[in-house]
């Protein structure tokens, strides 16, 4: 299954270099260990060979869009999460639509390394990994595990709703069954919620991570880095990490497209998708708005309505 | 200067709020100023920025303002269709409302933080939003904090 999406990945691949309509397509390429993918960019229609589909296919590869545009028409290999991304991208004028070719892919969920972990696997014992259905086939040195999906996969991918592409020149591959949307979670009373915030953002180390790998944050200077107007010193101190980390929440109100790649980068393993999905959700029922769906659509706090929910009805 | 404010929230022993108050020029500022040359009595804990229009109230400066231990935020601006910019405050509001949703999600109290509409005309209405936010205030206590350490350093600095 996922041979036959890699092989049609790699015709479109190669269709677009031969053409000439790309200079360069932006993929995913094997690791350095059977769970792990990382970025290619692929500039010659011989070298197409090295992309690979798998559920190990995690980067949101959009990040690197609004650089790589600059010099030519970019092809790019997207999961439906990348192209809400894409969407998002085009929404903020970042990118233009002639500018990109996108080769969706539906996706039925990608690999969490600490989800493996947690699910009693030794990573360094791997030999393969391959979705079967709805689990996920895991070759160690000892035998072949079987582990379900939902125990396997990143936390945004077990409840994501949107598993074939938004929008793409190409969709390969078709979408796995629906999942029903799940409530987000209750987080309880202020104090409850101050205490496991403080107690969350007390870890970060501010390496940035989440902010680097985000698809969203393509500012030029990020307001953490400022220091005409300083927001938040560099002194890793928990007031000074919410307030990071707040600034973050807010600047990617109704422009997250939950891909979890933040999450998954945190080497403190501080559960950002908490936030942002919550944000998200406020965003939708005050503003009816979802990100990365449409392409035409005005971002959401660049425009206004008359009859927006206001102070004086809430 | 800063002295004598510490003193005036701690002299008599009991604990009062400060409340940072962002206000736009045109309508709630003209309203607190209303309100003072009304000789209309409120309470001395709140703190007045004054901007050019709550347009330009970035959502970072109610954050920073919690950050440093402020009890609670008012943002205020024109009703909407009385902006001195025409739309400003329609903008302000998507903004400042997304921002009191994420406060709920971390965890500050919703009487934390106030965003309304005062015009000009409204100075009674002002003194009534401060005497009501401290009263609350009051009752609900300092803020904590938020890295739950209710560091006394930064809250010395505001005060």
């Amino acid at each position: 299954m996922s041979e036959e999406l890699e092989q049609k990945i790699r015709e479109e691949a190669k269709k677009l270099l031969e053409s000439g309509e790309v200079r360069l397509v932006v993929g995913w390429g094997k690791g350095s260990a059977p769970f792990k993918t990382t970025p290619v960019f692929i500039d010659k229609p011989e070298d197409v060979d090295k992309l690979v589909w798998n559920p190990a296919c995690t980067n949101n590869l959009a990040v690197y869009l609004p650089q790589l545009v600059k010099e030519g028409t970019i092809g790019i290999v997207a999961k439906p999460c990348d192209t809400r991304a894409v969407v998002t991208l085009l929404q903020e004028k970042q990118i233009e639509r002639e500018n990109i070719k996108v080769i969706g892919v539906a996706c039925s969920g990608i690999i969490d390394e600490s989800a493996l972990k947690r699910a009693g696997i030794d990573l360094a014992e791997v030999r393969e990994i391959k979705i079967d259905g709805e689990n996920l086939l895991v070759t160690t040195n000892s035998g072949t595990q079987t582990v379900p999906m939902t125990q396997a996969e990143k936390e945004a991918c077990r409840i994501c709703e949107h598993r074939t592409p938004v929008f793409a020149d190409v969709t390969i591959g078709e979408a796995p069954t629906a999942v029903e949307p799940e409530a987000v979670e209750n987080m309880g009373t202020p104090e409850e919620r101050r205490a496991f915030w403080a107690k969350q953002f007390e870890r970060c180390i501010r390496c940035y991570a989440c902010r680097q790998v985000c698809p969203q944050c393509y500012c030029a200077v990020c307001f953490i880095d400022r220091n005409d107007v300083r927001w938040t010193s560099k002194k890793p101190t928990p007031a000074e990490n919410w307030m990071v980390h707040m600034g973050r929440a807010l600047h990617l109100a109704g422009r997250c497209i939950e891909c979890g790649e933040c999450e998954r980068a945190c080497p403190m393993d501080i559960p950002l998708m908490k936030l942002n999905r919550e944000v998200a959700e406020h965003v939708e029922k005050l503003f009816e708005f979802e990100a990365g769906m449409d392409p035409e659509a005005a971002p959401v706090f660049g425009r206004f309505e008359p009859d927006d929910p206001d102070p004086n009805e809430h | 200067m800063t002295e004598e404010k510490t003193e005036q929230t701690t002299k008599d022993g009991d604990w009062k709020p400060i409340i940072l108050g962002i206000l736009c020029n045109w309508c709630s500022y003209a309203g607190a100023d209303l309100a003072g040359s009304s000789r209309l009595k409120y309470p001395p804990n709140v703190r007045i920025v004054r901007v050019p229009c709550s347009g330009r109230v970035n959502p970072l400066y109610v954050l920073k303002a919690f950050q440093k231990g402020f009890d609670g935020v008012m943002v205020l601006g024109c009703h909407p269709g009385d902006c001195h910019y025409a739309k400003g405050n329609y903008f302000a509001r998507r903004r400042i409302m997304l921002l009191g949703e994420l406060l709920k999600s971390v965890g500050i109290e919703p009487e934390r933080f106030h965003f309304e509409w005062v015009s000009a005309s409204e100075g009674v209405r002002f003194a009534e939003l401060v005497n009501e936010m401290t009263e609350t205030l009051e009752k609900l206590g300092p803020f904590a904090g938020v890295d739950n350490s209710a560091e006394e350093k930064s809250k010395a600095e505001i005060r």
